[in-house]
């Protein structure tokens, strides 16, 4: 798949680089419709899926095993979901934990017998556990200890749970991980990805998350069966199509869209383009109009929901609740007629909001479009292999000329100062999990990962400097074999203008989280709350249909 | 979530492979182990990379490229770059006398200069000696695509072809496997290859193959300490 191909028409509307890929900015993201459950939903109901649960065995201590299977026009999966009984001392949502109240396979079409009993064998251990390429997913989550109890209190005597606990919570249980592409034996995504369902990113990923949604409603009504008998009564559908599927997040998540520029540009060109073509309109029409006052009203509620204790958050919460009523107070009397209403909009957002409210504006401005704007999702996947061969003709002097355009922002960094290189990114022997290190307090600056670009691309320019000019790169690596990773880096960069982060990843004022939040966006994670400024925990599908839904739907 | 993640290729940097076991393992899983195992033999990271990409290719194939890769880097391990690498001329590339190529380095390096004067698009080239020989098919393998020709590789007891589809000819790999200090004969002609063979399913990688690139995959990572567990993540219990 290549790139988005860039449209002359939308060119002048589009933002460049320098402003869209700041750390402040991409910390400030939202979901839209081009984010990744988004995509699937819509797939899902264009193609009229089928949703069954064909199992359910699951016992009065609530374990057992469910399969939840759904059937697209090509393909069926079906997750596979163990119920465990969990003491409370051994609940963690790290992901290093050992245990779990339950997890989870996506299984590539409708699991024997034989095939249930070979997962029930490993899929509980997860990672000291082995699956296959008939396995798409390895996932597991724990209950909210707290919400879940309430809820199954509640139910069990034939009321409803309390509307403000939920909403508190938002979710009765979040995952931990949901590994995808290969890990632990699972198909390769190459193995997949000609799949049209499966082609865009991280869809299993969230395939999966989405069954898991329907088995955390089906086993907190079925505990409620179990202590209420026929007393007990299900989830008032509202409040079932409320909750989302809770999930927890470390620092592991924020090198991804550093080791992965080709698929951060694609996500991101796709975004900016999209919203170039909503800038781009000589006109408004009425029924969009419409729609961008439904999506701001759902937009402030969603804020009003929105909690969190972190105090970066809460000023940006503050500043997004401020900036949507600001548009609230503006959009009755917007005037529609004007050339290019749309991007006068946008510019009056530029001028007037937050990076909070701007970011939550573009979301708001491309909900309308889906006629204009979903077919860009079709261009959000990368084929990373394809770039992966350097060019060894390259010139030192064209690369130098590379670096200058699309890495200035990196050499103008002043890596001799010790605030520019504070942090060092490592692996921990203990737990294998990436963190992030003091260099002047910590040992282990000698293992560094490479995920300090500027100050690679700048270490890179000056052995460029000594170089002839007519050099083949070839022959500069045969000398420098420690700048092959910027190199390659670089050469890929220069047809991708989105793929770089352009702040220090490494300077003592990087907040990991601004990396996690703008991932998460594109996934469709909303009610962001960092725990810290390496941790978070995020909601998905909040308010979206269920299986079920979605077939009761197709057979009306 | 700390992966929903789920690395799509190469440059993995959280979950290692922990199997006590043979397995199969899949080719993410490979390029993500052997990368790192060749970070932590000392290779840079780029060339660490290319090992990676070397050892999940040829296990596309049906071959057992972390077991070479492991053998070479435990042979190699501690010799300095000058020592590995080739010294690049029209027609013969030498390894540095008295040495052994490292055949990621070389490959890599043949990859490079393909469309240079020096490369394999502009004359045959007599390299070596070189250890792991195997090694280089892969690299060979991008030079056939790219320039839509079949790579050659002929040493004293036999002839491999690639194709431009990365085909190899099958009969002649298994008197390669584990040799050390093999010169070769490249050469790159337009077309595909007669003789190629189907492809093989993905070969089950042995406990001690695992065991021994986890343990180079460890030299890249950090000890302990308090420091770095605070500044991990959830510390708290999960129970609310």
């Amino acid at each position: 798949m290549t790139s988005p191909a860039p449209d002359t028409a939308t060119a002048r509307f589009r933002r460049p680089a320098a402003e869209v890929m700041r750390l402040a900015r991409m910390g400030a993201g939202h979901p839209t419709r081009l984010s990744f459950l988004r995509v699937l939903l819509r797939r899902i109901k264009a193609e009229g899926w089928l949703c069954d649960r064909p199992v359910w065995q699951v016992n009065d201590q609530g374990v057992g095993h469910a399969v939840y299977r759904v059937q697209g026009p090509q393909c069926c999966y079906s997750l596979v979901a163990f119920a465990h009984d969990l003491p409370d001392d051994m609940r963690s949502d790290r992901v290093i934990a050992t245990a779990w109240d339950a997890t989870f396979t996506l299984f590539d079409g409708t699991p024997t017998e034989a095939d249930i009993a070979r997962l029930a064998a490993n899929v509980p251990l997860q990672e000291a556990g082995r699956i296959t390429a008939r396995e798409l997913t390895l996932a597991r989550a724990n209950r909210s200890v707290r919400l879940f109890a309430h809820v199954v209190a509640a139910l069990a005597k034939g009321q409803q749970p309390d509307v403000e606990e939920i909403d508190a919570v938002g979710y009765l249980m979040r995952t931990t991980a949901v590994y995808g592409s290969g890990k632990f034996g699972a198909a390769d995504r190459a193995d997949i990805a000609a799949r049209p369902e499966l082609n865009g990113p991280f869809q299993v990923e969230m395939l999966t998350v989405w069954l898991i949604r329907a088995f955390t409603v089906d086993i907190v009504e079925h505990m409620a069966r179990v202590a209420g008998g026929a007393r007990a009564v299900r989830l008032a559908p509202g409040i079932r199509r409320s909750l989302g599927v809770g999930n927890s997040t470390g620092l592991g998540m924020a090198p991804f869209v550093v080791r992965h520029p080709m698929l951060l540009n694609n996500w991101t060109q796709a975004r900016e383009e999209a919203l170039a073509r909503v800038r781009a309109q000589a006109r408004a029409d009425a029924v969009a109009v419409q729609g961008l006052q439904q999506a701001l009203r759902a937009a402030v509620e969603n804020a009003r929901l929105w909690q969190s204790e972190h105090p970066v958050q809460r000023g940006k919460l503050a500043d997004l609740r401020r900036d949507l009523d600001q548009l609230s107070d503006l959009l009755p009397s917007w005037d529609w007629q004007v050339p290019h209403p749309w991007n006068a909009l946008w510019l009056w957002g530029e001028a007037h909001l937050s990076l909070e409210g701007q970011e939550a504006l573009l979301a708001l401005m491309l909900e309308p479009h889906g006629a204009l704007v979903d077919d860009l999702a079709a261009a959000m996947g990368a084929d990373e292999d394809a770039m992966f061969r350097l060019n060894g003709a390259m010139t030192v002097g064209a690369l130098r000329d590379l670096l200058q355009q699309h890495y200035g922002w990196a050499l103008a960094m002043d890596f001799d100062r010790p605030e520019n290189t504070a942090r060092f990114w490592y692996v921990s022997e203990e737990k294998l999990e990436p963190r992030l290190g003091d260099r002047t307090r910590e040992e282990g600056a000698a293992l560094e990962q490479p995920l300090c670009i500027a100050r690679l691309a700048s270490d890179l320019a000056r052995t460029l400097a000594a170089r002839p000019a007519a050099e083949p790169v070839a022959s500069l690596l045969l000398a420098h074999p420690e700048h092959r990773l910027m190199l390659r880096r670089a050469q890929m960069a220069a047809g991708h203008p989105y793929a770089e982060i352009q702040d220090n990843l490494i300077g003592a004022q990087m907040l990991p989280i601004d990396m996690m939040r703008c991932k998460l966006a594109f996934f469709g994670a909303d009610r962001f709350d960092p725990r810290s400024d390496r941790w978070i925990r995020i909601s998905l599908f909040q308010g979206a249909d269920y299986p079920e839904d979605i077939t009761a739907k197709g057979a009306a | 979530m700390t992966e929903l993640a789920g690395d799509q290729t190469r440059g993995d940097s959280t979950a290692f492979f922990s199997g006590g076991q043979s397995a199969r393992m899949s080719q993410n899983e490979v390029a993500a182990l052997c990368l790192k195992a060749a970070r932590g033999a000392g290779m840079t990271w780029g060339m660490a990379e290319e090992a990676g990409f070397a050892a999940s290719w040829l296990t596309a194939r049906g071959l057992d490229g972390p077991r070479l890769l492991l053998a070479h880097l435990t042979a190699a391990q501690g010799r300095a770059w000058a020592d590995l690498c080739p010294a690049v001329a029209p027609g013969a590339w030498a390894a540095p006398k008295g040495k052994s190529l490292c055949p990621i380095a070389l490959g890599a390096t043949l990859s490079d200069h393909a469309a240079l004067a020096t490369g394999l698009g502009a004359a045959p080239i007599k390299v070596g000696p070189v250890d792991q020989p195997l090694l280089v098919l892969p690299f060979l393998g991008s030079i056939a695509g790219a320039s839509a020709g079949t790579v050659t590789m002929a040493w004293d007891g036999g002839t491999i072809e690639v194709d431009p589809a990365g085909r190899l000819t099958p009969d002649a790999l298994a008197p390669l496997d584990g040799k050390t200090g093999v010169t070769l004969h490249l050469s790159l002609r337009h077309g595909q290859g007669a003789r190629a063979g189907q492809r093989e399913p993905a070969p089950a990688i042995a406990a001690q193959t695992i065991a021994g690139l986890n343990a180079f995959a460890l030299r890249t990572t950090v000890p302990a300490s308090d420091a770095s567990r605070a500044g991990a993540g959830a510390s708290s219990s999960d129970n609310d």
